[in-house]
């Protein structure tokens, strides 16, 4: 193996050769460079793959000598992995930069080398001094490598930066001689062993070299001069800043703790925390990319100091951890910084241009959910086992700090996503590409596909995640450039195979469920068939969420099952963000599923809290705050069914959804958080849980959303909109009926459950299907479409007619399961307001059938054609479904009743032949169906008999307001048709939630504006930050 | 189910389709002598039903238009069935009709069913009054319905039943044991709140006789209008009998229950002849009121 001190040598003899290059042979030394970074990189990569197969790690003695007396270096695993981490940046950074440094001349050249060389001394230095030397030779050549831009602000940046970093040399300069002073040594070794900071004075030389490496990692909030260079400098610099430099001081820091001793662990966590939550509240008002970046890098980082705070509880796992979450930020912040560099556009919102190269979009997507820890990428691995560790550890708050920072970094950068892909970018200029600066992109972006997939095979539980259906999701992207025809048709055999593959192995509760999933996910796809061209994006993010919903079905362990839940919450989110004035909705719902998403990962963390595994079962036995914890699990799950509070993100996001997209994130995806109270609930013990007050609170939580939602779809004008507050208050009907913990409870919610499957899947694709014709959702707009839509018609009176609850169709199951159940459970107020809110849905599904179909046909509406036949074929398949629910509920309730009663034994419906008895009430669901259908085919025979002669009349043949109507518009009532409602309950309609929700956003805003002010851009004020940094910690850490 | 019991069933329908007729007459001629006219015949709703299904020509505004008056009349005869009438100590007897098919929990879908066919049977007339009067009905029903509910859930708890047959049998042996006496907030509760399901004045709107002609079915005549009298003939009836049998101890002969529904029906009619028509906010404001605290009341009460 050749000795790592050849680094040295390659980095000096590259930059020494470079001196002789002519001047005008700008291409050679620019390729000298990158032979010499690529050399660094192949040998700091034997080292490496050496290292991981075994072999020892070397200490290098310069000179000969043994520490104290000269300078040793290390080459261990770590130092193996992270040198060849910067090498490989460095060599795509170097790639990256090639025209621009080109064109800077052979002495730019020689300082990005240099550059690259200092870092992987600077990780494998032993030696504080010798620490100190390269740290000042890595800063001046970033100081130099920045002012190369020959901006404004690069100058301005880069000078700022020489003045903050000599201040904080100074401190460690003078911190290592008081070190050496105290212990008589600057090797850290011989540092560690002299207990420096127990020395008489060592704490102070210590504080001093410990807060100057803190200062180096721009720790907020001293940090204005690190923003101002992520901002001014070339967005080449930018990454190297993020993704290489920090790699590398975040070492040394993790080195020089070693040193500190222990007592330092939780300081460096707490300050962490602090530049976590703080640069990530900072950055919500940030409109500029780059010192977005900036921001998110330093919050990155501030999340990497806690997990060093906590590495001697982390214990092995720290590495995993660590590398975990190192890498994605090395990755993606170096793939966002270089994105940056191509898109050359400042201003966030102008980042809508990127998706004029769709591929770009995909990148970038790539590198944002890398960074809040979605899967497949290692951060997702390493802050699920962050999470798990520090719950099982009685850390809560310190994961509550965590989680929150992350929730405020989701918030701008999906903010920042949403432009990207909704944004206006007409009047953007489009951007060139260059084959340097794509390539590293694209390299980065695959790596982190590639190191998540064996992060995950690191853990026993990450091994055994099924990718069957995420390497389906990765083909169809693919074949993205197929028609809409061909991939429509692989997506629905896939899903048809696996779910005629995975079927028999499912128990009949995760059956229900799949066969929603699968068998609805099938139904909507056809109706794609209706869509031309390519459809560019559509399958892999819709198969990407059916693949999530799956994988949660399928889950063995809790980690595979946020794995899926993960997944789906992606594959939705961009599923949503699809339709036309989606961005504010789709950020929405991303906010609040990340939200649930942590309120889920705290509650499975202390699931596993005090047990050896991470399978399913352990919800079932939560002995750490058990009342906490699910009720953690039941905030996050509600998240999903929008219950009332957390509902906001849900009108917009279904409204505005594109057609054969509603029905599958209502109908379907919403049972998703149905499965999860479910599952939640059955873990708290069932019938005999000893967790009253939280079915009590969840029952009148969904007594009041059935009654909020089903309200305010009475007075939506806006026909999916309207939908989608009905699915809100349905939902709410869910949640009560299994808050019950009942089996009639329970039998009325799955009742629903399939129900409002199958009528809201109908709805939602016949409004949807209409809209597409009309290209209006306003019902007013509407009206006559029964003329021209007959089908379409009968499937939204059968929908609506299922939804409402009449006999004899399917609705009526679950109407007479919840009188039953609420009779029996006592909660008669909740009941009360269920069954009212009843009534108010009767309101909306007449004004949905009204104004659309029925009055007066418009007059641009009179050409219009009967809705898709591919929209058509599902909806009629689903009203089979209900017609036979409706006229054999034994086929459904009877299964269904005997799945509970594993979990509710009591109560249980008994049957005689087809009539359902409670002990209150009894149903013969066919026998009244048959009574009703015959008593119908007689009057109407009657009437058939008495009217032969009935005389087709024209739209217009009425008299109204004494003359005979022409415009439609003006006898079309539609519009505001419940104002007397309104004005008798307009109270209950005020958006309190909403409003709250944006009291606490603009609070967040306000104070990120208010305190973000002091970063004024002066050098001078940034030198009294960092003083104040080292007095404040010195009197908090010291203690005064 | 034999087919004497179709017979007998068929034949209370017609009954009642009859009595409904006559309690219609009834209350007009009421309303004439208050208002100082002779007012009407007894048999003119029969003189009105036969010239109507006798018309010979007929319009229609489309096949629901022309299926609306089918599900009015199913829904009132439906009603019908699943009503038990006549208590005779026999839950199989014959003048129980169907409702061995489903209990009060059916029998209040049940009303929807009628409603909404007539709704959209009335939509595709295109007439704005019957969207409005639809709008208004809609309104008005839900609020009606929470004080009902409510004491319709009291009623179970009190009788651990729902059951219409089991809860009108427990109210045998005299009139101290109807529910009027042994349930007074949810009686009152209902007193009140049929008003709304009466659709008398006050609350009335849904028609609103000289404003929206006759709301829904406005663009209604001929025989669609005979079959929509027969409807509202029989679901004024069984409106009746519902509250009779969940409040007033139900019946024992066709005599009893005819007294009885007719007293119900007059209380209705009485308040109405007193009352002006209410605006749709007033309306439901009322509701919200006092007929709500007392179904409240009706819940606490039976819940401890």
């Amino acid at each position: 193996m050749i000795s790592p001190i050849h680094i040295l040598t390659i980095g000096l003899g590259g930059a020494f050769a470079l001196g002789f290059v002519p001047k005008k042979a700008k291409d050679a030394a620019a390729v000298i460079m990158l032979a010499a970074i690529a050399l660094m990189g192949v040998l700091t990569g034997s080292w490496l793959i050496g290292l991981i197969n075994g072999d020892s790690a070397q200490q290098v003695f310069t000179a000969g000598f043994k520490p104290p007396f000269s300078i040793n270096l290390l080459m261990g695993l770590n130092e193996g992995a992270l040198t060849t981490a910067v090498n490989f940046i460095g060599l795509l950074g170097g790639i990256y930069l090639y025209k621009y440094l080109k064109e800077a001349g052979n002495h730019a050249i020689m300082v990005f080398l240099i550059f690259i060389m200092g870092l992987n001394v600077v990780i494998m230095t032993r030696d504080i001094f010798n620490l100190f030397v390269f740290l000042e030779i890595v800063s001046i050549a970033t100081a130099g490598l920045v002012i190369l831009t020959e901006t404004g602000k690069a100058v301005q940046a880069g000078f700022k930066y020489m003045l903050a970093t000599g201040v904080i040399s100074g401190v460690l300069l003078i911190g290592i001689i008081f070190a050496y002073y105290y212990s008589g040594t600057l090797n850290i070794d011989g540092l560690t062993q002299a207990h420096i900071g127990a020395l008489r004075g060592g704490s102070v030389a210590l504080l001093m070299i410990m807060v100057s490496i803190l200062l180096e990692l721009k720790t907020f909030p001293a940090n204005g001069w690190g923003l101002d260079v992520y901002e001014g400098a070339n967005a080449g610099i930018g990454a190297m800043l993020s993704a290489a430099t920090a790699t590398g001081m975040y070492y040394v820091l993790y080195k020089l703790l070693v040193m500190a001793g222990p007592e330092w662990n939780y300081w460096i966590a707490l300050i962490g925390a602090v530049s976590f939550i703080g640069s990530n509240v900072l950055a919500l008002k940030q409109r500029s990319a780059q010192r977005l970046l900036g921001y998110s890098s330093i919050g990155q980082i501030g999340l990497l100091m806690i997990i060093l705070g906590f590495k001697d509880i982390l214990g092995d796992n720290t590495p995993y951890v660590a590398f975990g979450i190192l890498f994605s930020h090395y990755f993606a912040k170096a793939g966002l910084f270089w994105l940056a560099g191509i898109v050359k556009q400042s201003d966030i919102a102008n980042w809508a241009v990127i998706r004029k190269k769709p591929y770009f979009l995909f990148l970038m997507g790539t590198f944002i959910f890398a960074l809040i820890g979605f899967p497949p990428f290692p951060s997702f691995f390493a802050k699920w086992e962050l999470v798990m560790e520090l719950v099982n550890t009685g850390n809560l708050p310190w994961v509550v700090a965590i989680l929150f920072g992350s929730m405020m970094e989701a918030v701008y950068l999906f903010r920042w996503f949403g432009y990207a892909i909704k944004g206006e970018n007409e009047n953007i200029e489009d951007f060139k590409i260059e084959w340097n600066k794509i390539l590293p992109v694209g390299i980065v972006a695959i790596a982190l596909y590639v190191t998540g997939y064996f992060t995950a095979q690191h853990t026993e539980a990450g091994a055994a995640i099924n990718w069957i259906p995420l390497f389906f999701v990765a083909a169809i992207f693919i074949l993205d450039f197929l028609p809409v025809f061909v991939k429509n048709t692989i997506a629905i055999i896939g899903m048809a195979l696996y779910f005629y593959n995975i079927y028999p192995d499912l128990d009949n509760m995760r059956l229900v469920f799949e066969a929603i999933f699968m068998i609805g996910g099938i139904l909507t796809l056809i109706a794609g068939y209706a869509y031309k061209g390519k459809r560019t994006g559509f399958y892999p993010v819709a198969l990407l969420m059916y693949a999530g919903l799956t994988a949660i079905i399928e889950a063995q362990t809790t980690l595979q099952f946020f794995f899926g839940w993960e997944l789906m919450t992606a594959g939705s989110y961009f599923l949503i963000i699809r339709g036309k004035r989606s961005m504010p909705h789709g950020l929405s719902y991303m906010l609040f599923s990340v939200g649930g998403a942590y309120a889920l990962l705290i509650g499975l963390g202390m699931a596993f809290a005090g047990q050896d595994s991470l399978g399913m079962e352990i919800i079932n036995t939560i002995s750490y705050l058990p009342y906490w914890a699910y009720g953690l699990l039941i905030v996050g799950f509600l998240t999903k069914t929008a219950a009332l509070g957390l509902h906001i993100w849900l009108p917009g996001a279904h409204g505005e959804a594109e057609s054969d997209v509603s029905p599958m994130v209502s109908a379907i995806l919403l049972k998703a958080g149905v499965f999860g109270i479910v599952l939640t609930l059955i873990g708290m013990g069932g019938e005999s849980n000893s967790y009253p007050w939280l079915p009590y609170a969840l029952g009148w939580l969904g007594a009041i959303t059935a009654f909020s939602g089903n309200l305010m779809a009475v007075f939506q004008e806006d026909a999916k909109r309207l939908l989608a507050y009905s699915s809100i208050g349905q939902l709410g009907y869910i949640v009560l009926g299994m808050a019950m913990m009942t089996h009639l409870g329970w039998l009325g919610g799955f009742s629903y459950v399939v129900n409002h499957f199958l009528y809201k899947a109908v709805l939602f694709l016949t409004i949807g299907a209409v809209v597409l014709r009309v290209k209006t959702h306003n019902m007013y707009e509407m009206g006559g479409l029964i003329k021209r839509m007959p089908l379409a018609f009968i499937a939204v009176m059968i929908g609506i007619i299922a939804l409402s609850g009449v006999p004899p169709l399917s609705g009526f199951a679950g109407k007479w399961l919840f009188y039953n159940a609420i009779l029996e459970k006592g909660w008669y107020l909740q009941g009360a307001i269920m069954f009212f809110s009843g009534g108010i849905a009767f309101m909306y599904l007449w004004r949905l059938i009204h104004t659309v179909f029925l009055g007066q046909l418009k007059d641009n509406h009179r050409n219009v054609k009967e809705i898709s036949i591919w929209f058509l074929i599902p909806i009629y398949l689903l009203l089979a479904g209900i017609m036979v629910y409706s006229v054999k509920p034994q086929w459904v309730l009877q299964p269904l009743g005997d799945m509970i009663a594993q979990w509710f034994p009591d109560g249980q419906l008994t049957w005689d032949g087809g009539t359902a008895f409670t002990k209150y009430g009894h149903w013969a669901g066919t026998a009244v169906a048959v009574t009703i259908i015959v008593a119908f085919l007689v009057v109407l025979a009657l009437l058939l008999i008495s009217t032969r002669k009935a005389h087709k009349v024209k739209q217009f043949d009425i008299t109204y307001s004494g003359e005979r109507p022409e415009r439609p518009e003006t006898t079309h009532v539609a519009y505001n048709v419940f104002e007397g409602l309104y004005k008798a309950m307009w109270i209950a309609t005020i958006p309190l939630v909403e409003t709250w929700w944006n009291k606490v956003t603009d609070f967040l805003h306000d104070t990120a504006d208010i305190v973000r002010r002091i970063y004024n851009g002066n050098g001078q004020t940034y030198i009294i930050h960092i003083v104040l940094f080292i007095i404040v910690t010195y009197f908090v850490i010291i203690g005064g | 189910m034999t087919i004497a019991k179709l017979g007998y069933t068929l034949l209370g329908l017609f009954i009642v389709w009859n009595w409904g007729f006559l309690m219609g007459a009834t209350f007009r001629k009421i309303g004439a002598r208050l208002a100082g006219r002779y007012g009407i015949p007894f048999y003119q709703p029969w003189i009105n039903f036969f010239k109507n299904i006798g018309v010979r020509t007929t319009i229609t505004h489309g096949v629901m238009y022309y299926l609306g008056p089918v599900f009015r009349l199913t829904g009132g005869i439906g009603l019908f069935f699943f009503m038990p009438m006549v208590f005779t100590g026999d839950p199989n007897g014959h003048w129980t009709n169907f409702s061995f098919e489903g209990d009060l929990i059916l029998i209040l879908y049940f009303q929807l069913f009628g409603m909404l066919g007539m709704a959209l049977g009335a939509g595709e007339g295109g007439h704005p009054y019957s969207a409005m009067g639809i709008a208004r009905g809609l309104a008005q029903h839900a609020a009606v319905e929470l004080p009902l509910t409510l004491a319709f859930l009291s009623i179970a708890i009190q009788y651990d039943t729902f059951s219409v047959y089991k809860i009108v049998e427990a109210q045998q042996g005299g009139f101290q044991n109807w529910v009027l006496f042994t349930n007074p907030f949810a009686s009152a509760a209902i007193i009140l709140a049929m008003l709304g399901a009466m659709g008398h004045s006050p609350f009335n709107l849904v028609k609103a006789p000289n404003e929206i002609l006759i709301g829904p079915a406005t663009e209604y005549e001929g025989t669609y209008l005979g079959f929509m009298q027969s409807a509202g003939s029989i679901l004024h009836v069984m409106e009746a009998v519902l509250f009779m049998n969940l409040v007033f101890g139900g019946a024992t002969s066709w005599a009893e229950l005819i007294v009885k529904t007719f007293l119900i029906y007059f209380w209705s009619v009485f308040v109405g002849m007193v009352f002006p028509r209410f605006k749709i906010e007033q309306s439901i404001t009322w509701f919200f009121k006092v007929p709500l605290v007392l179904g409240v009341l009706a819940i606490i009460v039976f819940s401890f």
